[in-house]
């Protein structure tokens, strides 16, 4: 099933609010009428370019990957030169997403328990028997926040057209809501109004999104996979903000000419029939989808000695880094990386691989230093592995 | 009315607009042209040789988030009890052409939105209860004078064409452009012309997809992106599509030469960030027009080893067969002026920000849009608050907390208050670091007062800030801090003592530090104007411990490098004038202006002007 097939499923019922009111009014207006709702509309736009088709970039293409077998691991900035494929990257991540289960229709993509204990919660309900739920597979949603968006909408607000027709007030959820157990992606992350940048951090700390509004209170979760992009040029992160992404990926032209020639190739190919060229990476993409369950299934079943572990602490105590997010980090995506590989036991091999991406953005800055934040990282790892080694 | 083929000169710029509507996906054009020079007439021109009906919309530069991105059509709204969508230009101007008089000026929210509309072919529109997506492939065509100031690198990324800087029209075309003008042509001339150029086009818009370019061609574009150091990938395809309107518009099937050297010239080279060998001997060329890769000297060693690029890059340049540096150079000199470096966008100083020092505020400046608040924190923006109260009212009438309310009067909460937010410039920091050294006695200290005075009375008339640093003896000293009060700083710079040592080192970490002091209070860009000879002598080590040992040469120099790496990727600006005489300089203050990622100026040769114009463009 398709992601626009899920959404315009789950919406529904509103839809039918709106053709009523439609039909009661014979007001014409030379704009258009809003159509029912969201996600729906936003699929709606053409298809992205392959993830499989994306040429290099493998730092960043890994941690998204990484982030889709573990979510845990807490999101992704991806921060680098312009034009080099970021934000086509990120959107193309959509047709490798596995799916999830949900109960069906519900906004909030909550599961069976945690649509009970919801729905309990509210005053005056009474208990749900499970068995009365039915739940279907969508694809992990992916919801794009527009650096023009406003507050109302991206944590939800009351229903303004139910208010004006039948004197309703309902709660119309939000960008958080759609997000939930999804990814929220924001391009030009740098660039975003302050007072989102609160709401975001507000929301990715508790879990929980808390509307407040014309006597109505709302609750609802809103967990979700942070992903931003922007050019470290254009403006600066708040450190928060900044501290709050699991992963820090960093991407830079590449100089490679074949490789740019491959880029300028497979663009124009795509341009010229973007369905063909869908066609020719089906195969792949499905592969990597593939693969990508395959890990998470596996992910339960991995390992790590209490060795590693050892090393990764040390490795994060040698950096100086404040506070235990390092350490947490590294040995999630540490995890996700052996699952994605086949692997059932985490070795230092696969936190050498993902160190830099946990940490480069958690080292303190220190004005007199000359080594890149990656390097110095790998110079500390190595130090660690030449010791462990020597023992 | 002005017909496009009336438009005397700006051929580059005609040639430009001409690919651009054969190819709408090269994105836009952008020409930066001097005051009058007919460039805004130009533009909208251009509307005559697209096919008939293609939009045409002209972006205020003072427009609201609303009118830009859509909204709420609260009129229609109330009426229908529906919610109506009026679109946002970016959408009006969906399949034909956002045109931007002085898209410098441009704020820079509005420049994101513009750029989030470009990569996504799209508006979404999350915003007031509303959740849409509006279709918006347009064509950006945009103006400026560059001295009012860049157009921001990011939006300058995502459109195809930028024409190099068009020189004044010589007098056989102003005498022309007098007759257009006064209406001495005749207008059936003007018509058949436009015809037949209308006509061109159309055939080349059909020509296209049967153009066909050689996987040789690509590399040989590639590799002119890469030795001229532009940034990012993105580049190659509208290099790639430029070269393949140019043969369309030839009638040809193949891409040849002269269309590769048209795309480099409109493509490439406003982009380039260094010029070939050859030609960079030529004139004294700043050192910022270094490769932006150095920028992050180590990034590449975490690239796939295939990627492992500097060594790589150099090793393929030299490789780079003769035809391409030919086409290259061929295309360089090609009706372009000789101080090309001068003039190529990308070689300007980066900004953080776009356009300089803006911010949002809720206490004055240029109203952007209304957001919820509280009252107490802002202006009310009443207009707002009664449209987001207006829906409610039948619903809170019947609301038993409001129910002893009279019939008449509007009800509002607190949840409608709409506040007025706005966008000011915040005004840039200025700090002023003035080497009082022995060795500066020597050298020009009153020429330097003299243009620290006119950079100083231009930040009066920007309102920015300016501090004053002085670095003598030991250590440096702050002597003025973030102030706006120019005269203070003037008198302080009246009375500088001079002689002692020179602890540059000093001076940048004082510098940064009133930086980062003043980016907590709201400001958003900060520069440096070093005025030095570049010779620091005293260590950060002496500064802080008199009885240290003095430091070796190469330490100094190590410590100055590595704080203004720092200083540079912490974003701040730079200017360096150097003060040192012609025939002492070692080339330390160039070399200190490279490491800061800042303009250089040597100060016996530079004018108060250029310096002031170098420091207020950044």
């Amino acid at each position: 099933m398709t992601q626009t097939e899920t959404a315009a499923k789950k919406t529904a019922p509103r839809k039918t609010v709106v053709a009523k009111a439609k039909a009661g009014s014979d007001v014409t207006t030379t704009s258009e009428p809003i159509k029912a709702v969201k996600p729906a509309a936003k699929k709606k736009s053409g298809q992205a370019f392959p993830f499989t088709a994306i040429v290099g970039q493998e730092e960043m293409k890994l941690s998204l990957i990484l982030n889709i077998i573990d979510p845990r691991i807490g999101g992704v900035l991806v921060m680098g030169h312009r034009g080099t494929g970021k934000s086509t990257t990120v959107r193309a991540l959509a047709e490798v997403l596995p799916f999830i289960e949900r109960v069906e229709g519900d906004t909030y993509n909550r599961t069976i328990d945690q649509y009970i204990e919801g729905e309990e919660a509210k005053k005056g309900r009474k208990a749900i028997d499970p068995a009365s739920l039915k739940t279907e597979k969508i694809p992990v949603p992916v919801v794009d926040l527009p650096l023009g968006a406003t507050e109302d909408r991206v944590c939800g607000t009351i229903d303004i057209e139910q208010a004006l027709t039948s004197g309703v007030k309902a709660f119309e959820p939000g960008l958080l809501a759609q997000a939930n157990r999804g990814f929220l992606y924001i391009d030009e992350v740098n660039l975003l109004d302050d007072h989102l940048v609160d709401v975001l951090l507000d929301v990715a700390a508790s879990g929980l999104n808390v509307v407040e509004r014309e006597g109505i209170s709302i609750r609802h979760p809103a967990r979700f996979v942070l992903v931003g992009s922007g050019n470290p040029e254009e403006g600066e992160l708040r450190p928060q903000l900044l501290d709050r992404f699991g992963l820090h990926a960093r991407i830079i032209t590449i100089l490679d000419v074949a490789k740019r020639v491959d880029i300028v190739k497979r663009r124009r190919e795509y341009d010229e029939d973007p369905d063909a060229f869908m066609k020719k990476y089906n195969r792949e993409q499905q592969k990597l989808q593939k693969k990508i369950q395959t890990a998470k299934d596996l992910l339960p079943a991995v390992s790590m000695d209490d060795s590693v572990l050892t090393d990764i602490a040390k490795l994060c105590m040698n950096l100086g880094i404040d506070g235990h997010r390092g350490e947490l980090t590294i040995a999630r995506t540490a995890f996700a990386h052996a699952a994605f590989l086949g692997e059932t036991v985490v070795t230092m091999k696969h936190v050498k691989e993902i160190a830099s991406l946990c940490l480069r953005h958690r080292l303190r800055k220190d004005p007199l230093e000359t080594l890149d934040a990656g390097e110095k990282i790998d110079r500390e790892l190595a130090k660690l592995l030449g010791e462990a080694e020597a023992v | 009315m002005i017909a496009f083929t009336d438009i005397v000169g700006m051929d580059l710029a005609k040639q430009a607009l001409m690919l651009l509507a054969v190819d709408s996906e090269l994105g836009g054009v952008v020409i930066p042209s001097a005051v009058g020079s007919g460039k805004s007439t130009l533009a909208r021109a251009f509307a005559d040789i697209l096919p008939p009906g293609t939009p045409f919309v002209e972006l205020p530069l003072n427009v609201t988030e609303d009118r830009l991105i859509g909204g709420v059509d609260l009129e229609a709204t109330l009426a229908t009890g529906v919610r109506v969508v009026q679109h946002g230009v970016l959408s009006k101007a969906h399949g034909g052409v956002l045109y931007v008089d002085s898209i410098s000026l441009l704020d820079s929210s509005a420049v994101s939105h513009i750029m989030d509309a470009i990569s996504r072919g799209e508006v979404l529109v999350e915003r007031e209860g509303l959740s849409e997506v509006h279709p918006a492939k347009f064509m950006l065509v945009g103006t400026y004078d560059p001295t009012d100031g860049e157009v921001r690198m990011g939006l300058l990324d995502r459109i195809g064409i930028i024409v190099p800087f068009t020189a004044q029209n010589d007098y056989r075309a102003r005498k022309k452009i007098v007759n257009i003008v006064l209406g001495t042509r005749d207008e059936e001339d003007t018509r058949d012309e436009l015809n037949m150029l209308a006509g061109f086009i159309k055939a080349a818009r059909e020509q296209l997809p049967h153009v066909s370019i050689t996987d040789e061609q690509i590399r040989a574009l590639i590799q002119t992106a890469i030795s001229l150091g532009v940034e990012g990938n993105r580049v190659d395809i509208f290099t790639v599509r430029a070269a393949i309107a140019s043969a369309a518009l030839a009638q040809r099937s193949d891409v040849e030469e002269e269309d590769m050297k048209q795309a480099i010239k409109l493509v490439l080279i406003p982009r380039a960030t260094r010029m070939p060998e050859r030609e960079a001997e030529s004139n004294e060329a700043p050192p910022q027009e270094e490769p932006p890769q150095q920028d992050e000297p180590e990034s590449e060693d975490e690239e796939a080893p295939s990627d492992t690029p500097d060594a790589e890059a150099e090793e393929e340049q030299k490789e780079t067969p003769d035809m391409i540096e030919e086409l290259m150079m061929d295309a360089i000199t090609m009706e372009l002026p000789d101080n090309i470096l001068n003039i190529s966008l990308a070689s300007k100083k980066k900004t953080t920000t776009g356009s300089r020092g803006e911010a949002l505020n809720f206490k004055r400046g240029r109203f952007v849009r209304a957001q919820p608040g509280d009252m107490r924190s802002g202006k009310v923006a009443l207009i707002p608050t009664l449209i987001s109260a207006a829906p409610w009212q039948e619903t809170r009438r019947r609301d038993s907390k409001m129910a002893g309310r009279p019939k008449t009067a509007l009800l509002i909460t607190k949840d409608d208050v709409k506040i007025k937010r706005f966008r000011d410039k915040s005004g840039t920091l200025f700090i002023f670091m003035v080497d009082a050294s022995g060795s500066m006695a020597l050298n020009r200290m009153r020429q330097a007062k003299g243009a620290v005075a006119s950079l100083l009375q231009n930040a009066y008339v920007h309102r920015d800030q300016v501090a004053l640093i002085s670095f003598r003896g030991k250590q440096a000293q702050v002597l003025l801090p973030p102030s706006q009060s120019v005269d203070r700083a003037k008198r302080e710079l009246d009375v500088l003592p001079t002689g002692g040592g020179t602890p540059l080192a000093s001076a940048l970490y004082l510098g940064w530090e009133t930086a980062k002091q003043a980016r907590t209070k709201g400001i958003t860009q900060v520069m440096f104007v070093l005025i030095t000879d570049g010779r620091g002598n005293i260590g950060l080590q002496a500064t802080f411990d008199p009885t240290a040992e003095k430091a070796s040469k190469e330490d100094l120099e190590k410590e100055v490098e590595a704080l203004s790496l720092s200083i540079q990727a912490d974003g701040v600006a730079a200017i360096v004038i150097d003060t040192q005489m012609n025939y002492l300089s070692r080339g330390e203050a160039p070399k200190l202006a490279q490491k800061l990622g800042g303009r250089y100026f040597y100060l016996p040769n530079a004018k108060a002007e250029q310096i002031v114009e170098a420091a207020m463009s950044f």
